[in-house]
């Protein structure tokens, strides 16, 4: 794998280089999709900054930033003349932000873009980092940490924990929204230090799809050469602790269900023969929102006790948004992961055994003839579903830019599906799946009780309002007294009200 | 005897010149089989790729009889359980052995049914999808697994205030019609599903026939030869539709409102409902109303640019003026920053209200708004899947895909004028619940 260059902590800041000059955008730092017969013109404006980037005690930094650009006022226009602007042309732009990336991007349809393109290069060029826009992003992201992450959506806090708990100490150990007091903290003066260091030309790559014309290229290269130079110093790839065992963390509110994530950290990533042989084995035990799933099968198809159960081997944020894996999101270290969408409380317990079984299974057995036959061919044309559209692709080229992939992931994706036997996937599990070790979180009301449930790894036998098949019933003897033992130190609880501090 | 085929043709049959009388930029295909299924057709360019909807105009809406609330929803999810020529497994298989993306949803006036896959597959979807759709068949102990699915479904949404919220206001503003309860349905029905085995059966025999289905299909197709196909899989498919009883709500007479609490902790939120209208391109008065609540509300509004952008004092504020079958709620909903503003912000939006009875709107705006909404309807047409989706609920609400042009063609006449009458009609006292929702958690 191409060894990536990247950013600097802003720690480093006073050593970053900077420079000013009218030098364009090198060519080689452009994706092009281009679509004839696209009647819109995508863009996605890649710079190499995320919440990786996030100075100590300012986590949140990344993601203000970008919205203080996506979601403010210009040095031309107001935010409110800027919302104007676009409203009747449909068209509109905004940030993701991840660990390690930030993509600005906006959709236009041909005919409006010449009203458009000023107002989208303003976003990037011409910030105007109003106070006032700053209070209003930092009050949102306040709420959203503090109500909306912690009391209405326990499966989006169950993997914002497991990651953090995996990641701690780390610079991918917070989420990118940040922390209260961080985000509290942050300053006007904090968000244009980043962007000057993060945004400047030589620390972009332009994504353009669509059915644009050829001098737009140029255009804006032109535009966003006029941005700073300065190249960021890199931050390391993580290094998480290593897991050994199981271990926990359960946090403790009042909830109607029990919400349950794990993880494990991988050493494969996307391009790799072996990160294509681990995903055929990850589509059978858990395609996204998909009912091919073996964990949705055991879970909610055979035991009707939740919505879904899936599994990953990329980060997948806001699983319970999209049903197939987002763009723009990418990183040099990702975990292995479970997601339980929540269970009835009498059933956490059981239901965190079952899945933890089933991924046993996998990694002792690896997938049958038949599992790998039939997976393949789901694959082949479901990795369709992935990029339907321009911008989906536009940002799976980008993705490729990022993991130095020369071709295109998702043909390759195709292809390997193709070539790969199952020998090579069972190799690729026995390599990079083990079992044994995991990180847990759960989002529980009585998190005390499945504390000492799990120390003293009692039996969680399961009842059903109706009766089960002969199969199911013995199969459930097993699952509840499958062995899921933690020491107590190896579990924490932790009351909600506490997360993101 | 020989199917009747009524096809017809919306656009570019006879040349450009059909372009301004339809806002759709593709050639569309309609067939009614003699047992009164439809069928709509719609090439794009979409190299090999299918879209395949079948559209069941039956919704939470039909859900008449006491206690069964929720039952359309849980229903589409038996629908994955297969017939006896292809039980659930083996359907299962069969989608997976061609990498289909296949999902389904129910609301208020539709339950659909979508696969999107490889071209060179379509007989095979065509040939399970009408098996599932005229045999279906599961046990009791499938249907009673299922319900615990659904259970799932609803824990997982029921921490969301705006779910919490939705469920009481409907509750509140009708008394007899079916929009009293949330898709999802009550708790207390959900409950009670594992003992509704028997309902089920009739629930299929009742909706699951071809006067009530459209068949939806998009992208890499050529209509004849899809045509030739789903007469050879549908038309053995017996007529039978049994329509619901719905009772209209009658008038309302006076302003209602309440509280609701939510477990866990949360900004207040206020939702504003007004009894609106049912879908209809012809009620110039509904039309004006679905963009009025951009006018007013949306981000382009005075008081979005006051109490959101300038004061504040709301983190949200919106209006939802949705496309029904019946007599829907136009709502304004807005998550206000502190307790005590609650009662100021309701003040502010009567009287943004009033301002839109007693003063026509700027033209300009109103021209921005029209102008919005056709280009966000010609960029949400680039895959064949969205085109599908995008034609199903108007598919569903009228039974065809004529009305949307029907609506853009009576869009485009809407007059300052004509939205202040929609202020006057629709958002009056007479027409409203006000919820307030607040969060019990510290």
């Amino acid at each position: 794998m191409k060894t990536l260059s990247f950013i600097a902590a802003l720690v480093c800041a006073p050593l970053c280089s900077m420079t000013t000059g009218e030098a364009s955008v090198k060519p080689d730092n452009a994706v092009l999709v281009p679509v004839k017969n696209d009647p819109t013109v995508c863009f996605r404006i890649w710079f190499k900054a995320g919440s990786q980037n996030d100075p100590e005690g300012k986590e949140g930094l990344a993601s203000i930033t970008a919205a203080m650009l996506t979601d403010g006022s210009t040095l031309r226009n107001s935010y409110e003349q800027i919302r104007d602007k676009l409203y009747p042309l449909a068209a509109a732009y905004d940030a993701t932000v991840s660990a390690e990336m930030t993509v600005i991007y906006g959709r236009v349809h041909r005919d409006n873009l010449g009203e458009y393109y000023p107002l989208f290069l303003d976003a990037m060029t011409a910030p105007a980092f109003s106070g006032q826009d700053l209070e209003r992003i930092k009050s949102r992201t306040l709420n959203y940490l503090e109500n909306t992450l912690r009391y209405s959506s326990d499966e989006e806090l169950g993997k914002a924990v497991l990651y953090d708990a995996i990641f701690a100490g780390t610079p991918y150990g917070h989420i990118t929204s940040g922390l209260l007091s961080s985000v509290k903290s942050i300053t006007l003066d904090d968000v244009r230090s980043f962007y000057r260091i993060y945004y400047t030309k030589e620390n972009l790559v332009i994504g353009l799809g669509g059915g644009y014309d050829v001098s737009l290229v140029s255009r804006l290269e032109k535009d966003l050469g006029k941005l700073p130079a300065g190249k960021p110093h890199p931050v390391d790839p993580p290094e998480p602790a290593p897991i050994r065992g199981f271990r926990a963390t359960i946090v403790e509110k009042d909830a109607p269900a029990t919400a349950i994530s794990m993880g494990v950290p991988i050493d494969v990533l996307r391009g790799s023969k072996d990160w294509y042989a681990l995903a055929i084995a990850n589509s059978w035990l858990g395609e996204h929102r998909n009912s091919s799933s073996h964990l949705y099968h055991v879970i909610r198809e055979e035991r009707g006790l939740n919505y879904g159960d899936y599994s990953y081997i990329e980060n997948f944020p806001e699983g319970g948004r999209r049903s197939v894996p987002p763009q723009n999101v990418c990183r040099r270290r990702q975990i292995f992961e479970i997601w339980i969408r929540p269970v009835p409380p009498e059933a956490g317990h059981f239901a965190l055994r079952a899945a933890l079984r089933e991924y046993s299974h996998l990694v002792e057995n690896g997938l049958t003839k038949e599992q790998f036959s039939l997976t393949r061919k789901f694959l082949k044309n479901y990795v369709l579903n992935y990029a339907p559209t321009t911008m989906a692709r536009l940002g799976y080229a980008i993705d490729d830019r990022f993991y130095g992939i020369p071709g295109s992931h998702l043909a390759q994706f195709r292809a390997m599906v193709g070539t790969l036997t199952l020998a090579d996937v069972n190799r690729a599990i026995k390599k990079h799946l083990h079992y044994g070790t995991m990180a847990i979180a759960v989002v529980a009301k009585d998190a005390k009780g499945l504390r000492d449930e799990l120390v003293n790894d009692l039996p969680s036998p399961i009842t059903y309002r109706t009766k089960k098949p002969e199969a199911v019933q013995s199969e459930d003897k097993e699952i509840a007294v499958f062995p899921v033992k933690l020491s107590p130190e190896d579990i924490s609880v932790v009351p909600v009200t506490e997360i993101f501090r | 005897m020989k199917p009747i085929v009524a096809g017809f043709c919306l656009l570019l049959c006879t040349g450009s010149a059909a372009m301004a009388d339809t806002i759709l930029p593709y050639r569309v295909t309609t067939t009614v089989l003699p047992n009164g299924l439809k069928v709509i057709m719609i090439p794009m360019e979409s190299p090999g790729l299918v879209a395949y909807y079948s559209v069941v105009r039956t919704g939470s809406r039909d859900e008449v009889e006491p206690g069964k609330s929720g039952f359309a929803h849980f229903f589409e999810h038996m629908m994955f359980r297969g017939t006896k020529k292809y039980p659930g497994p083996v359907y299962d298989s069969i989608v997976t052995s061609i990498g289909a993306s296949a999902n389904a949803f129910t609301s208020d006036d539709i339950t659909a049914y979508h696969l999107n896959f490889a071209a060179e597959d379509l007989e095979k979807v065509i040939e399970v999808e009408s098996d599932r759709f005229q045999n279906l068949h599961y046990e009791l102990p499938a249907f009673q697994t299922e319900s615990g699915a659904i259970y799932g479904e609803y824990r997982k949404g029921v921490t969301n205030p705006y779910e919490v919220l939705d469920e009481k206001v409907r509750d509140l503003a009708f008394d007899v019609h079916t929009y009293k309860h949330t898709t999802i349905g009550f708790e207390r029905d959900i409950k009670a599903m594992p003992e509704a085995y028997d309902y089920s059966l009739g629930f299929f025999k009742r909706f699951y026939r071809p006067e009530n289905v459209v068949l939806l299909i998009v992208g890499d197709i050529k209509p004849a030869a899809v045509l030739k196909l789903v007469r050879k899989y549908y038309s053995h498919w017996q007529k039978g539709y049994d329509p619901s009883a719905v009772q209209q709500e009658p008038p309302q007479k006076e302003e209602r409102t309440g509280t609701v609490a939510y477990p866990g902790k949360t900004l207040p939120i206020l939702d504003m409902a007004f009894k609106g209208d049912a879908f209809d391109p012809a009620n110039t008065e509904f039309v004006a109303a679905t963009v009025l609540g951009d006018l007013a509300f949306g981000e382009t509004s005075d008081l979005y640019k006051r109490l959101y952008i300038q004061e504040q004092r709301v983190d949200e504020i919106r209006a939802s003026i949705p496309m029904q079958r019946d007599m829907p709620l136009f709502e304004i909903t807005a998550r206000i920053k502190k307790d005590e503003d609650v009662p100021l912000i309701q003040e502010e939006v009567l009287r943004t209200i009033a301002s839109f009875q007693s003063t026509p709107v700027d033209a300009q705006r109103l021209a921005g708004v029209k102008k919005r909404r056709r280009y966000e309807f010609l960029m949400n047409l680039d895959t064949p899947d969205r085109v599908a989706g995008r034609l199903s609920r108007v598919v569903a609400i009228t039974g065809g895909i004529e009305a949307m042009d029907g609506y853009y063609t009576a869009l485009a006449k809407v007059t300052p004028e004509d939205i202040m009458k929609a202020a006057k009609k629709y958002f009056i006292p007479e027409r409203r619940t006000i919820v307030v929702l607040k969060g019990a958690a510290k």
